[in-house]
């Protein structure tokens, strides 16, 4: 794992500029958890200057990930490569928790497992006397802490598309990724996918094999677990003939179309240029055919920081969005929700302060609904509102085309 | 090796009697948060034995009287990116982390002046300013992360000197935080003030050797209504000369900004730059004019007209806030970017009178040519300014012919009629060439004003004197 981020640190120019769009420094302007501090961390633990500590590990798992330092250093520095062997040296000189190895190792690999296991803790989780709000209740604690979270779903998005709705001339065929949130808990996001797709005339397989996208084991630097899980995606995928890999997660198409080029080398580049986010397939391969009545709503959109700052997406979601609703833009709409992983639970103030933010921005555009396209920051930007008895709905994107889309005529019946 | 993490310097009893001062949560003694405070843009780095982020003046003078009781040196700090090592402890002590003092305290739009804290990023103030219809003209390349105590303890220039000058012009009375721990106010937050001697413009410029700063009042301007921006690419830097006195000297035009970049740098931006610059470019000049926007329409066709005059490869005038920033972000970047050239820079900011800049050039050129070591030059040419960067990759003997290059540059520079040092300070990184300049006697008084002030030599030792 990342040869090179030894001399990759001697890149940094120390110039101080990603101090200027780190959502973390943002809220602590503290040098220990910015990335040009990280990298001074990197660079003393390369120089033997320093060893790996609790304290060093709290700095690593302090990062986003967002990787919006990369799009404004002007020294070209890959920032991802350093903070990827900072986390994988955690793991190696520090261990893996317990819990996180035996889910990594044993349970993500096997569906039924991963299954099984969310479904008892469903079920204890009703056992335990827990707060309240609106809509909004705890996951399991052994799983996400002190997160705030809808219920999850009692069918899964697997188990409800096991057969693939057979179209007669379709235009294309592709699959669809779930990744775990929208599998077990926003299962409604992926009926939103595979019905749009269906009614503008795309067959969607939901490959029955796949697997978690391997971000979660990542970010704890358990890069083995990672490799693990890409090997069995692969081979489902592979083996579906498909003219593209669509996913309505960020931080899945993140994974499966950037990261999967490290953990699975350039045999990958094919499959890798047809992965799509589910926005930005439809503004490719759909944009001037579906017909829509604009639903009567204010809708913004929130960029996730995996989606804008790792591929630059940000016009083909807005571009749906405008032709399905009132869209309205809000200000520092590109700015972190502070959803995602491991980061909430160790720096959960963090996360509160970041959406905080965020909800504020919702608010000042005068928005009906938040759309976004990665169901971490739905489930992140719906927790800021819980409890709040605010109005303002979170929501994906494409559940927004879904009311919106007009019917062709083919394929229309459901 | 947990002897590493934490470290034996400074006694027990001090850190106790620190932490009780001013808070355990705000003094950090493991070895991480040090690295973290132990360098700055020059990339030079000394960790620290303490890093102390304070919270109030009362904070800082808490710490500063314990650290002058037990002779421990204190180093000031804004957001590291100091260009001469002004915040890179050398000589150990306590990392003083002024970043969580970070308020703007009062904006009097009437008076034109505003008082901040130290750690305000610069353009945060001038964001804030910007809401009044107001104005903080400094502009240093780092301003959208550097904070203002930084810039005012370095006198930074920056982009819009040309027109406006340099942080001094801006800065009218301080709080100061001296060794002793009392808390003294210089100048006066009037535009004007003669009382007694300028203590506020000794202290702008003394690169955290004398006290801290914790408050600064600063004057503002009205907010011009409209800023105009051209990009001119030259064949060469005689063409570039030659179309800014066409400019300033014989047309009487007077920009905000006149930034020239050479050869070198424009290769180490192209291909990320957004824009296309000719194969054939040697130099750019990227002009700014602000004011009312019949005058800047008026003024930007001129000042275009007089680079084509000058032979002009190519000129972009920006239409949109958009295509002006993608310009500035072209000059901005060129600094950093200088490290993909190789991984170590020394950055230079000397000035010479606008006359002389053609020679100091050629000469810096030659230099270079004779060293084998490769020069690249960009700067604020409106006001004779240049950073020279002398680029290498590290390595002992190379180490040494860099220093020899740098030293055998400054002479000429001086012999030329300028100056060592025009925005960055001397820090330590031109520690040993300040003699240069500044006469034995002179060098003597300046050591006597910094004893009467700081008699322990508590306050950032190590740097403008060796």
């Amino acid at each position: 794992m990342s040869t090179d981020w030894k001399t990759e640190v001697d890149k940094c120019s120390k110039c101080g500029k990603c101090h200027t769009v780190c959502p973390v420094f943002l809220e602590t302007g503290d040098e220990s958890m910015v990335s040009r501090g990280r990298i001074s961390l990197a660079e003393a633990l390369r120089d033997k200057q320093i060893v790996y500590t609790d304290k060093l590990r709290d700095y690593v798992y302090s990062c986003k990930k967002c990787m919006r330092c990369r799009t404004v250093c002007p020294s070209g520095v890959d920032y991802e490569v350093i903070i990827s062997a900072l986390l994988s040296g955690v793991a190696e000189n520090m261990g893996i928790p317990l819990l996180p190895r035996i889910i990594f190792r044993y349970i993500l690999p096997r569906r039924i497992l991963f299954d099984l296991m969310l479904k008892v803790s469903s079920k204890i989780q009703w056992l335990i006397p827990m707060k309240r709000r609106g809509q909004m209740r705890h996951l399991p604690l052994l799983f996400m802490g002190k997160r705030w979270i809808p219920t999850l779903a009692k069918k899964t998005a697997l188990q409800k598309f096991r057969k693939t709705k057979k179209l007669k001339n379709p235009k294309m065929r592709v699959g669809l990724f779930t990744g775990c949130l929208i599998n077990y808990i926003y299962v409604d996001i992926a009926e939103a996918v595979v019905d749009v797709l269906n009614r503008m005339n795309i067959e969607v397989v939901v490959p029955q094999g796949q697997l978690c996208c391997g971000t979660p084991s990542s970010t704890m630097g358990d890069f083995k677990s990672t490799k693990k899980l890409a090997d069995v995606n692969k081979e489902v995928f592979e083996s579906q003939k498909l003219d593209a890999i669509v996913t309505a997660c960020a931080t899945c198409t993140k994974a499966i179309k950037m990261d999967y080029l490290r953990t699975l080398g350039p045999s990958w580049q094919s499959m890798s240029d047809k992965i799509y986010d589910i926005s930005e397939f439809i503004d490719k391969y759909c944009g001037d055919e579906y017909e829509t009545k604009p639903i009567d709503e204010k809708v913004t959109y929130h960029d996730p920081c995996h989606l804008l700052w790792v591929r630059g997406i940000s016009d083909e979601p807005r571009n749906v969005l405008k032709k399905s609703s009132d869209f309205v833009e809000m200000d520092q709409a590109g700015a972190c929700c502070g959803g995602g992983g491991i980061f909430t639970i160790i720096h959960y103030d963090l996360t509160l302060k970041m959406l905080e933010r965020k909800v504020a921005s919702i608010e000042r555009s005068g928005a009906d609904t938040v759309a976004t396209n990665c169901p971490g920051c739905v489930m992140q930007i719906a927790d800021g509102f819980a409890g709040k008895n605010s109005k303002i709905k979170t929501t994906h994107s494409i559940q927004i085309l879904q009311k919106a889309l007009v019917d062709s005529g083919i394929n229309k019946e459901k | 090796m947990k002897q590493e993490t934490h470290n034996n310097k400074i006694q027990a009893k001090v850190f106790e009697e620190l932490c009780d001062a001013i808070g355990r949560e705000n003094v950090f003694d493991n070895i991480e948060e040090r690295v973290c405070y132990s360098f700055d843009a020059t990339k030079e780095k000394s960790i620290p034995d303490l890093v102390i982020r304070p919270h109030s003046t009362e904070q800082v003078s808490n710490t500063v009287s314990i650290a002058n009781q037990h002779n421990i040196p204190i180093c000031p700090r804004g957001a590291g990116t100091g260009l001469s090592g002004g915040s890179v402890p050398i000589k150990g002590g306590i990392a003083l982390d002024l970043k969580n003092m970070n308020r703007i305290v009062e904006l009097n739009a009437r008076d034109l002046t505003v008082t901040v804290e130290p750690g305000v990023v610069t353009k945060d103030l001038q964001d804030e300013a910007a809401k009044h219809r107001l104005f903080y003209p400094p502009e240093p390349g780092s301003a959208g992360f550097s904070t203002i105590g930084g810039n005012v303890a370095e006198c930074t220039g920056g982009m819009t000197g040309m027109k406006y000058g340099v942080t001094r012009d801006y800065v009218l009375a301080l709080e100061i935080v001296l060794p002793d721990g009392s808390v003294i106010n210089t100048g006066s937050k009037t535009l004007r003030s003669v009382a007694g001697y300028d203590l506020t413009r000794f202290f702008v410029g003394s690169e955290g050797t004398l006290g801290v700063l914790t408050k600064i009042t600063l004057k503002l301007l009205p907010l011009p209504a409209k800023i105009g921006t051209v990009m001119s690419y030259f064949k060469d830097i005689d063409s570039v000369l030659n179309a800014t006195d066409s400019i300033i000297v014989k047309n009487h035009l007077h920009p905000r900004s006149l930034e020239f970049v050479d050869k070198t740098c424009i290769g180490a931006v192209r291909g990320s730059a957004e824009e296309t610059i000719p194969e054939e470019a040697g130099a750019f000049l990227l002009i700014d004019v602000d004011g009312n926007e019949k005058n800047v329409a008026n003024d930007i066709s001129r000042i275009e007209a007089l680079c084509r005059e000058n032979s002009a490869l190519k000129t972009s005038i920006a239409k949109t806030d958009d295509e002006r920033d993608a310009l500035w972000d072209v000059r901005k970047s060129v600094s950093p970017s200088l490290f993909k050239i190789a991984s170590m820079k020394f950055n230079d900011d000397f000035c010479v009178p606008r006359s002389k800049v053609r020679e100091v050039l050629k000469k810096v050129y030659e230099l270079g040519k004779t060293y084998s070591i490769q020069v690249a030059a960009f700067g604020h040419i409106g006001e004779g300014h240049i950073h020279l960067n002398v680029i290498y990759n590290d390595g002992k003997e190379m180490d040494l012919s860099v220093h020899k290059l740098v030293s055998q540059i400054l002479k000429e520079v001086v012999l030329i009629g300028g100056t060592i040092t025009s925005e960055h300070g001397v820090g330590d990184a031109k520690a040993e060439f300040i003699g240069l300049e500044l006469a034995p006697h002179e060098i003597e008084i300046m050591k006597d004003l910094k004893k009467m002030f700081d008699p322990k030599g508590i306050m950032n030792p190590g740097k403008i004197f060796i």
